[in-house]
């Protein structure tokens, strides 16, 4: 009864949850969905066929089935993408919360490499670790980590500044309750809701941001499939081959939209002052 | 609001989503006869042979002079025109008309004279008297005489010889070269002979400026050729304008805007638009297609005398030191079909490293590694590289057999390495694929580090094949693939002293078979230039096989 409830009472949530577990367990099961056909597999005389009964989103340059390249993409975007939505959300909030609780030297010091992690453009300082550390899904990964994690230890900070100073907290001080304590039980509770939220909204964004580093070649190696670097290889046969773009720039499309609409959703449950 | 943005946005997913399932069914059927077909449908199986034409399209000739035209090209070495700086530039000053050597190469790769109309040379080949053509001017009015020749030698082996540009190969720098205005004759004395040193005169390298007045070789560089270098813009390109002091008649445009496009489809995507009158080299073999039955536009390709190849490492230590793994590479590839769909037939497929189109018996070679997986499988398995932790790679000596792959996205040579990566991968050779750009693929060339390094050569770019044969020579000091065959040394310092045109032919083939016999290189096939001219606007513009030739007189605008 209560699940009924809660369902109708958040349509919206329960609809792209569904989606995004559809999506999420398309990838974890991609070997069925394919049939067992390797994402890798090529037969070089079978380049470039349009969509048919045998391939039915087409084939690539080599000859690959661009329907299992698809599926397979989805293992390593939402794999890549998650990876850097819980590395930003660690140590945004870890970080921020130190800064904000202990102040001083600690928070100068903090706030200050953050301040200059959002002096560069995202993307372009992002590139710019990628290709130093050189073209794969790790270290792109690691890129976009890198320059995104500044936003969750601003939030964390601000949110922490907020309660720092209240009776509550300054009670617990004087009666003894020890530093780690205080963090745990006071400050992270009172951070998490808002940073989940942000978290959630992320993930497509960091999708995007995994997709354009591999479109521009610092991101996943071939033969990986990944829908940045398919968008990337079908680039060149735009006008003869365009089911080589379509199918991966609609599965990025697809995905974030619906990962999007979820963290949308996911707001409207936890943080129901906007509405 | 908020609640109409979302529904909107859930619309829009579902359209997609039921755009993308609709896609899928209505493809169903009526494409199957493509599938069934086992060949894309815009790829012609087998090689492009019958395709290559020279032929540019003829028409009216505009002859007022008042004309302008837009060229897109690759921009390689910067745009630099200055010949000593590097070999790109050298080949940029060739290429964009601006200069001219002694000689040139005809479509057939023999020599044609060009500011030199006659020479001589001693029995011992040492002693070469060139006679400079009367009434050759510079485009800054100076006429070249033989003076002019000799300091605009001179200036190149004092900025020349630390560079890749490197006259020195092809005029030793211990020459001695006097100038006699009042014959016209330059002499050029040599220590060593010279097979025919007027090829080696014929390479871009050895251009012909006017070095007195010359302020800005980067950029302005003064030459003999029919059009100037002006307005240079960074990764923009040039304006070339006529030159008014052309010795070889009539200019035929005012002026050529050179335009840089490095990516193939944007080229043909101009042309197509109207925004270029000429492209040289669309490497997208689909849009080259489209290009070739659009009567709009004339495609002339040359089968050129470049062949796309894999150097492999054979150096002590490395993987492919193993002549039976090298066997089994070449035998798991397929280069008929890599050739003919995977690159779209820009490249015609051999197996020997010298283009079969060029006379040097290619027809009385061998291939005993034919493309046959299965017997590349066995041999591995026969010779104990075989996979023992079950990970899917063989392994040699304990050593997973994984290779570095290293080439470049130019002139399809990234199509090769993923196709050949899919090849070894199925016969459990593993390749760890790095495309980096030209300058890392040479800095690893030189320095070792690689197993397979792809690249596109040209092969006879001084009409012979000899320096580039060099690099498997191991006593040549260019063979930085680790390849050590005393046979081919010897041939290699025979070829270097024999005059004989048969002799050397025989010499050439015997190397060509040893290379092919020890697995010593994956040769992808044998380059096919383009070049690309709107009918409309332009005539007489065809792909020369030698390509240092882009701009020349021969292309005219239409009336």
């Amino acid at each position: 009864m209560e699940v009924k409830n809660f369902v109708k009472k958040n349509k919206a949530f329960c609809l792209f949850a569904l989606l995004a577990l559809l999506i999420i367990l398309t990838a974890i099961f991609a070997p069925v969905v394919t049939g067992g056909v390797s994402p890798t597999d090529s037969v070089l005389k079978d380049a470039l066929q349009a969509p048919s009964a045998r391939h039915i989103f087409g084939t690539d340059k080599l000859g690959r089935d661009i329907f299992t390249r698809v599926i397979y993409g989805a293992r390593t975007s939402l794999t890549a993408s998650f990876a850097v939505v819980l590395i930003i959300f660690a140590l945004g909030t870890v970080l921020g919360v130190l800064a904000g609780y202990f102040g001083g030297w600690v928070d100068a010091v903090i706030m200050r490499i953050a301040d200059m992690m959002v002096s560069f453009p995202g993307m372009v300082f992002a590139m710019a670790i990628a290709g130093i550390l050189g073209a794969s899904v790790r270290n792109a990964v690691i890129a976009v980590s890198l320059v995104s994690w500044t936003k969750y230890a601003r939030l964390a900070r601000s949110l922490v500044l907020k309660i720092r100073n209240r009776d509550y907290v300054a009670a617990a001080v004087v009666t003894g309750s020890k530093t780690p304590y205080i963090l745990t039980k006071y400050m992270i509770p009172n951070v998490i809701p808002t940073l989940v939220i942000t978290a959630a909204t992320d993930i497509g964004g960091m999708m995007l941001e995994l997709a354009g580093l591999s479109f521009l070649g610092f991101g996943a190696k071939a033969p990986t499939p990944e829908w940045g670097l398919m968008l990337n290889e079908g680039r060149q046969f735009i006008q003869s081959a365009p089911w080589m773009m379509l199918y991966p720039g609609a599965a990025i499309f697809v995905v974030v939209v619906v990962f999007n609409l979820l963290g949308d959703a996911l707001r409207d449950i936890l943080d129901p002052r906007d509405e | 609001m908020k609640k109409f943005k979302k529904f909107t946005a859930l619309l829009l997913s579902a359209v997609l989503a039921a755009g993308v399932m609709t896609g899928c069914g209505g493809s169903d059927g009526s494409d199957g006869g493509n599938s069934d077909a086992g060949t894309p449908a815009n790829a012609t199986p087998g090689n492009r042979e019958g395709e290559v034409n020279q032929q540019a399209h003829e028409t009216d000739r505009d002859t007022s002079g008042t004309r302008t035209m837009t060229f897109g090209i690759q921009n390689y070495g910067g745009g630099g025109i200055d010949p000593a700086k590097e070999i790109n530039c050298a080949w940029n000053v060739s290429r964009y008309g601006v200069g001219e050597c002694l000689f040139m190469f005809d479509n057939a790769m023999n020599i044609q004279p060009k500011l030199c109309d006659s020479y001589t040379v001693n029995d011992e080949h040492t002693e070469w008297v060139f006679h400079i053509r009367d009434g050759v001017k510079f485009s800054d009015g100076c006429d070249v005489t033989a003076e002019a020749v000799k300091a605009s030698f001179a200036r190149l082996f004092e900025a020349g010889p630390r560079g890749s540009s490197a006259p020195q190969k092809y005029l030793e720098a211990e020459a001695e070269i006097t100038a006699d205005n009042a014959s016209g004759n330059v002499v050029i004395k040599t220590s060593k002979p010279y097979v025919d040193l007027t090829k080696n005169l014929a390479y871009p390298v050895m251009v012909i400026l006017d070095v007195e007045h010359t302020t800005d070789y980067d950029h302005a560089a003064i030459g003999t050729g029919p059009y100037v270098a002006t307005n240079f813009r960074e990764e923009v390109g040039y304006t070339m304008v006529a030159n008014e002091h052309y010795w070889g008649g009539d200019v035929p445009y005012a002026s050529i805007e050179l335009l840089y496009m490095g990516d193939a489809s944007a080229k043909a995507m101009a042309l197509q638009s109207g925004q270029l009158d000429l492209a040289e080299n669309v490497t997208n073999i689909s849009d080259l297609r489209d290009l070739q039955v659009d009567p709009q536009f004339t495609v002339t390709i040359a089968s050129g005398v470049r062949t796309g190849l894999a150097h492999m490492n054979m150096a002590e230590g490395r993987l492919l030191s193993n002549k039976t793994l090298r066997e089994a590479v070449l035998m798991a590839l397929d280069d008929d079909t890599m050739c003919s769909i995977t690159v779209g037939g820009l490249y015609t497929s051999g197996f020997s490293v010298l283009p079969s189109t060029l006379d040097y018996g290619y027809k009385n070679l061998t291939d005993p590694y034919a493309f046959d997986p299965d017997a590349a499988a066995k041999l591995l398995d026969d010779a104990g590289i075989v996979d023992t932790n079950g990970d899917g790679t063989r392994e040699l000596d304990g050593k997973e057999v994984v290779l570095h792959y290293v080439t470049y996205p130019n002139r399809c040579l990234n199509d090769f390495a993923e196709a050949i990566q899919q090849q070894l991968t199925a016969i459990g050779i593993g390749v760890d694929l790095e495309i980096g750009d030209s300058a890392r693929e040479w800095d690893s060339y030189q320095s070792g580090d690689f197993d397979i390094n792809g690249s596109n050569w040209t092969t006879v770019g001084t009409g012979d094949p000899t320096e580039y044969l060099a690099a498997w020579c191991s006593t040549s000091g260019a063979d930085y693939c680790g390849y050590k065959n005393a046979e081919y040394d010897a041939l290699y310092d025979e070829l270097n002293t024999t005059f004989d045109t048969a002799a050397r032919r025989d010499i050439i083939q015997r190397m060509q078979q040893i290379l092919i016999d020890d697995a010593a290189a994956i040769v992808h096939g044998y380059y096919n230039s383009s070049m690309i001219s709107r009918n409309e606007t332009v005539g007489g513009a065809a792909i020369h096989t030698a390509d240092y030739y882009w701009i020349t007189t021969e292309i005219y605008p239409a009336s």
